[in-house]
């Protein structure tokens, strides 16, 4: 057990052009190929896909390596998928055939995922915070509290690495003292649990309003009035990012 | 209560008038009472108090961020209530201890631009903001990196430069440097020296107090118990600390002794023949731990982050781990009680192979006892009662023998009784603390092991746990600690292991690795009598180089 790797999606800085890009079109991307992953049923249509998701991946000059560590806090999912697939399969099919589309399932699911996790892993975490932010601004005009939700998720993504060390550090602590974190049944696993859930509750209030008092220290105070020091501009290649994903999206949907 | 002499200026930059804060909505217990002081602009000021005096009570009320229930803050002569949230920002910077808690943005430039943005500048103004706060902290060389790949003293240096961006006339720093070893410590004092060169108002907020970083202050406010108790200049200062709780450091120790005895320093100590110095050395232990050729990497990390270590932890004695950050020291002793499993080599416990799986480990735990660095931050139990039970249940204490380890461990930190019903959140950071320890000693472990067990302790708490500490390896236990504080691992440990990137490079006696200490760490990070006594052997080779102040004097007599 080692939470302090957890990453979920922590920025990798490179020089990369998928980097370069506005974080709008990164987002508008994403929704294009996650929609177009989605219905994918065939197997040359995923195989296409996890092409285009090593080109992504060449382009970002993220290694595959912390790109997997990224995506390992949600591969339960894949695995659930995975299960629950061949399970439901054998009722009504030969475990072959079974085995065939749970691992089709569950493998389409983990390309979605990888495309997903390209987006905080290629965009740091306030310049996501903006380009949702400029996203969401229409939303303003029924009183929705666009900038502090988009900041609330830019500190989430800049926190999370910092609160798995704590967890990591917290669980060391509690084993040191004898704590039996892996034994018996799920009730008694989750009140195991409280030990390391308690500390790691008082951290997170501590931080918060610390990480509240230093923002306000520095001039913070909502969004009004804030500028930027690279403000978000929408240039010729992020058109072209957003056309390209778009068309390859539409032709995988509907032609093939 | 003594009141220097100091001019004032006509509008000091700070004034603070009479200021009364309270927690608690009627007013009855206070974290201030009545504070009066003023801080000229250029001036670098020091407010020293113990934990729980109120000075970070102050340091909000001074930064805007609390309003007082009584008396007014005055910011270049305007009511800091009244002032414009914009002007206060961009006159007032601060500073907090963990730096982590800070910084807002994954990347330095990112993070620096964040005040200048908040005050709605031109992303061009912005952009000039951002390079000359970064060359004043001298991290130009990390303009591009990403936040968590810096040392402490670099995040830091990053907070500082973020405050700096908002174009401020004063820095508020409270205990900025506390969490730093002290290479980090040294550069973050390195940088706000030439600040305050360059006309900074530096306002330094501290329980603990460093000759090398006490040079330049002027002027210095003693804060007990919400109160004002000692104001005046630093050479008044040294006069009273030790009446006031604190410790001085050996270096102005030996120097007033210098003066007192007009001896020249170096040149008077050329043609002194030391006296040969005993030392007791403990002979004959039983040995607890042998570690032989020991590896370990992570999973996702092709380095290693132990290599090759062999060494040898006696029975009842007290060893020092020391070494930078990074060096390898806290995965290494996680391998004692198995947090981390042996990949290369061998470790054997009392003889025999250490257990890495099963009840052998549980029971490996309960024998060797593991306090983590801020120990108070994994107390979870709502009675000091529940907290010390903890682990001496699951070691499967029961009955009287389990209330007979709840008591062993509260004797063990010198608590009376009537800790046991109190609720550890209720307790002063101090007393948290020992509680944390008691908790882990409450299993009646042989062999205890502390990572950083002073950090960020008064020194009368500080005091308490090394006499505790060494009560306890004289009781026969094996207690190994990790830490910076070179003074506690070499006049207080029986042995010391000093590590380097991941390798052993020295083990003895504090005598012994003294050469190790100066060939691997810079001068300033050096005990200060052993910097002394580096300096009087220039001049006099048969000179020992020396780490205690006695030693040092019975030598000179």
């Amino acid at each position: 057990m080692n939470f302090a790797n957890l990453t979920l999606g922590q920025y990798i800085p490179t020089d990369s052009f998928i980097h370069s890009l506005d974080p709008r079109a990164k987002f508008f991307s994403l929704m294009f190929i996650v929609s177009a992953v989605f219905p994918a049923d065939n197997v040359p249509e995923i195989a296409i896909w996890t092409l285009i998701l090593f080109v992504l991946v060449h382009a970002s000059k993220i290694s595959w390596p912390s790109l997997l560590r990224s995506a390992k806090p949600v591969m339960f999912l894949v695995i659930f998928t995975f299960v629950f697939n061949i399970i439901a399969g054998l009722f009504s099919d030969s475990f072959i055939n079974a085995l065939a589309h749970a691992l089709f399932m569950s493998f389409r699911l983990f390309i979605l995922m990888l495309f997903a996790v390209m987006l905080p892993l290629t965009t740091a975490p306030l310049e996501l915070a903006d380009g949702l932010d400029a996203m969401l601004y229409p939303l303003e005009r029924f009183k929705f509290p666009v900038h502090e939700c988009s900041m609330m998720i830019a500190m989430a993504l800049r926190f999370i690495p910092l609160l798995m060390q704590e967890t990591d550090k917290i669980i060391r602590a509690q084993l040191s003292r004898g704590a039996r974190l892996d034994q018996g049944n799920i009730f008694k696993r989750a009140m195991a649990f409280m030990p390391v859930l308690i500390p790691l509750f008082v951290i997170i209030f501590r931080r918060a309003d610390e990480i509240a008092i230093a923002m306000e220290a520095r001039g913070y105070n909502g969004g009004e009035g804030r500028t930027r020091r690279k403000p978000l501009v929408w240039k010729f290649k992020d058109t072209c990012a957003v056309i390209l994903s778009g068309v390859i999206a539409g032709v995988l949907v509907f032609i093939i | 209560m003594k009141k220097k002499n100091r001019n004032r200026d006509d509008t000091p930059l700070i004034e603070v008038q009479s200021v009364s804060f309270s927690y608690d909505a009627k007013h009855t217990g206070r974290a201030l009472n009545r504070v009066s002081f003023f801080v000229n602009r250029g001036e670098r000021i020091a407010i020293l108090g113990h934990n729980g005096s109120g000075k970070s009570t102050l340091v909000k009320i001074m930064g805007g961020l609390e309003a007082p229930i009584e008396g007014k803050c005055l910011i270049n002569g305007t009511d800091i209530q009244t002032m414009n949230f914009r002007d206060l920002r961009g006159t007032i910077g601060m500073v907090f201890q963990d730096p982590e808690n800070q910084i807002v943005a994954a990347m330095v430039e990112d993070d620096i631009a964040f005040a200048p943005e908040n005050q709605g500048l031109p992303s061009n103004e912005i952009q000039a903001r951002v390079d000359s706060s970064i060359e004043r902290v001298n991290m130009i060389h990390k303009r591009d990196s990403a936040v968590y790949a810096l040392s402490g003293g670099e995040k830091q240096r990053v907070a500082l430069a973020g405050a700096l961006a908002a174009k401020v006339e004063c820095l508020i720093l409270d205990e900025a440097t506390a969490m730093l070893d002290p290479k980090g410590r040294i550069d973050v004092e390195n940088a706000l020296r030439e600040l305050h060169s360059e006309g900074m108002t530096i306002i330094q907020v501290t329980h603990q107090i460093e000759a090398d970083n006490f040079d330049d202050i002027q002027h210095v406010i003693v804060l007990s118990h919400g109160q004002v108790i000692w104001e005046g200049n630093t050479s008044e200062f040294w006069n009273d600390a030790v009446s006031l709780g604190f410790g001085i450091p050996d270096e102005l120790k030996v120097q007033k002794y210098f003066a007192e005895h007009n001896i020249k320093f170096p040149d008077d100590l050329a043609d002194i023949k030391p006296k040969i110095l005993t030392h007791t050395q403990r002979d004959n232990l039983a040995e607890k731990f042998r570690i032989e050729n020991l590896s370990f990497m992570y999973d996702d990390v092709n380095s290693y982050v132990l290599r090759n270590i062999n060494a040898k932890i006696y029975s009842g004695e007290w060893l020092s781990v020391i070494g930078r950050t990074g060096s390898g020291k806290s995965t290494l002793v996680q391998h004692l009680n198995a947090l981390y499993k042996v990949q290369e080599g061998k470790i054997y416990f009392n003889g025999s192979d250490i257990p890495q799986k099963g009840e052998e480990v549980h029971s490996l735990r309960q024998k060797v006892g593991l306090v983590f660095q801020h120990p108070e931050d994994q107390l979870f139990s709502p009675t000091v009662r529940e907290e010390l039970a903890f682990a001496p249940k699951n070691a499967g204490f029961k009955n009287h023998e389990l209330d007979d380890a709840i008591l062993y461990g509260l004797e063990c930190v010198s608590l009376d009784k009537s800790f046991l019903e109190r609720n550890p959140i209720a307790l002063s950071g101090g007393e948290r603390r020992l509680v944390a320890i008691a908790s882990v000693l409450s299993a009646k472990p042989d062999c205890i092991v502390l990572d950083e067990p002073l950090a960020g302790l008064d020194a009368s708490y500080q005091k308490k746990l090394l006499s505790m500490l060494s009560r306890l390896r004289d009781e026969g236990k094996t207690v190994i600690t990790i830490s910076h504080d070179l003074n506690m691992a070499l006049n207080y440990s029986d042995r010391i292991l000093m590590l380097r990137d991941g390798t052993v490079i020295q083990e003895g006696t504090p005598h012994e690795v003294l050469e190790g200490i100066m060939n691997t760490l810079e001068p300033e990070a050096w005990p200060d009598v052993l910097r002394l006594s580096s300096e009087v052997r220039r001049v006099n080779q048969n000179f020992p180089l020396l780490y205690n102040y006695e030693d040092f004097i019975s030598l000179i007599l």
